[in-house]
């Protein structure tokens, strides 16, 4: 061994911590998650408010899907684990300082309550629906009493998973590109932007898909504003931040990013819903495809980006 | 009803114009069949790598980690797609139809538009360029080959239109 030639021990391979550990799971169930943060947020919204008749796709139908999408997006994640049969030890403690616990237990309270939320529409949804057991549709009877109050619970609980997605990505702070508090914010109005556009998408009322329109065009502002601001707290940080910016201002991810999920994800569509809502004719499932790629795609790019930033140089 | 659309005179100065801010911004012309053979490269390079990598042809845009989808004229064609779209919508022409003349069939219509789709892919790569590429771009730049281009693909579509112009009038 020539050691004369060693001139640092970073050229030894595997010291420089290099991350590529997660693949396709992780971002695709931080998608599902805001996914179905957002339906159940407007679905309890507009029970809340009282306009179950009004906006029925948003309140009675989308939620269908929640139960279903939750599995899809848990099952991604059980393959993302190393243990996965340790699953479970998740549960034997609470830990309020990890967000991994904190989503653990929001999934485990939210799962149930969306399964008993479809539940309570669903002879709305299919009117031949038959229960079966008598015990069962008596049950529900007793559960629909409480539906306000699980209207509140579902309204605070879908923030909080929504939020806790990106919550998940921030508190990982050897990564500098998820070390800011905007993660949350933007993948919890990034959920609710897609969940309105999964209910533009199945809705067949006029005055909702306007609604969910409007809805859209301003969690898209808002999105915009978050990413613009993400950028600039990226570039007043430390070197190793705006190194990390550098990799969307130039760097690899700059035509990913700002191609597919700034303008096809957010401008272009908002372009759509704005010429929309001035009644000129556009297909409403071309904008409501493009919002939930881009949120697919934010969700992919945000996870890799993560994991190529780095702290040493 | 008749539909809307742009007077041609007006269109070709705003094409000039597209082209001129293209150079302004990227430094690079405008192009049509470059994108089109990108996505056949990508798509041979999947299905048979062996074969792109032994190429003349494909194997100059293949290997070492080069991916033909990172190119300017994907892009540029992406935005194309977005561009249309929004001028369609606003001429309130967003319609999936088949536009022919009533004397011949949509069918009929489909498969010449194949074929000749297929000559002038196969010709533009003999050529190195399409009439964007070569014709529109090569003349931007005054360099002989787009002016000869532009003769040859325009001339050649005149003196055969006689042969198909029953399909059209």
């Amino acid at each position: 061994m020539i050691e004369e030639l060693i001139v640092s021990g970073r050229m030894n391979p595997e010291i420089d911590p290099y991350l590529h550990v997660w693949g396709w799971e992780i971002p695709f169930y931080l998608f599902i998650g805001g996914l179905v943060a957002g339906i159940l947020f407007f679905s309890a919204l507009y029970t809340i408010r009282g306009k179950q008749d009004d906006y029925p796709t948003a309140v009675k139908f989308a939620p269908m899907f929640t139960p279903l999408l939750l599995a899809l997006g848990l099952s991604a994640l059980l393959l993302d684990l190393s243990h996965k049969l340790y699953f479970w030890q998740l549960y034997t403690n609470i830990r309020w300082e990890s967000p991994m616990s904190w989503g653990a237990w929001t999934l485990m309270i939210i799962y149930p309550l969306a399964i008993v939320w479809s539940a309570l529409w669903i002879k709305d949804v299919f009117p031949k629906w038959d229960w079966k057991f008598k015990w069962l549709e008596d049950w529900i009877e007793i559960i629909r009493q409480y539906q306000k109050y699980m209207a509140w619970a579902l309204m605070v609980l879908s923030i909080v998973l929504g939020m806790y997605t990106g919550i998940l990505l921030s508190a990982f702070n050897a990564r500098p590109f998820w070390n800011t508090a905007i993660l949350g914010p933007l993948f919890l109005t990034s959920g609710l932007s897609a969940g309105a556009a999964l209910i533009m998408l199945l809705s067949k009322k006029e005055g909702e898909k306007r609604l969910f329109a409007r809805i859209d065009l301003m969690l898209i502002g808002t999105e915009l504003f978050l990413i613009i601001h993400l950028f600039m707290g990226f570039l007043a940080g430390t070197n190793v931040h705006i190194e990390a910016a550098r990799l969307f201002l130039g760097g690899e991810f700059t035509n990913s990013f700002w191609i597919f999920v700034v303008f096809g994800g957010l401008i272009f569509p908002a372009i759509l819903e704005l010429l929309e809502l001035r009644k000129i004719k556009i297909p409403h499932y071309i904008s409501a495809i493009l919002v939930l790629f881009g949120s697919l795609a934010l969700r992919f790019i945000v996870v890799d980006a993560g994991q190529a930033s780095r702290w040493l140089y | 009803m008749k539909t809307k659309y742009m007077n041609p005179y007006l269109a070709g100065v705003l094409l000039g114009l597209v082209l001129l801010s293209a150079f302004f911004f990227t430094g690079r012309g405008l192009g049509a069949s470059g994108a089109v053979k990108s996505l056949v490269v990508t798509t041979v390079d999947v299905v048979a790598p062996e074969h792109t990598a032994e190429s003349g042809y494909y194997s100059k845009y293949t290997g070492d980690g080069k991916s033909p989808m990172k190119s300017w004229l994907v892009f540029e064609v992406l935005g194309v797609l977005v561009g249309g779209f929004l001028s369609g919508a606003l001429a309130g022409r967003l319609k999936l139809k088949v536009e022919h003349h009533p004397n011949i069939t949509s069918k009929k219509r489909l498969i010449l538009a194949g074929i000749g789709g297929v000559l002038f892919g196969y010709g533009s790569q003999l050529g190195r360029g399409c009439t964007s590429g070569s014709a529109l771009t090569g003349m931007a730049v005054l360099s002989l080959a787009g002016f000869v281009t532009m003769m040859a693909i325009f001339g050649t579509a005149f003196a055969l239109a006689y042969f198909f112009r029953r399909n059209w009038i």
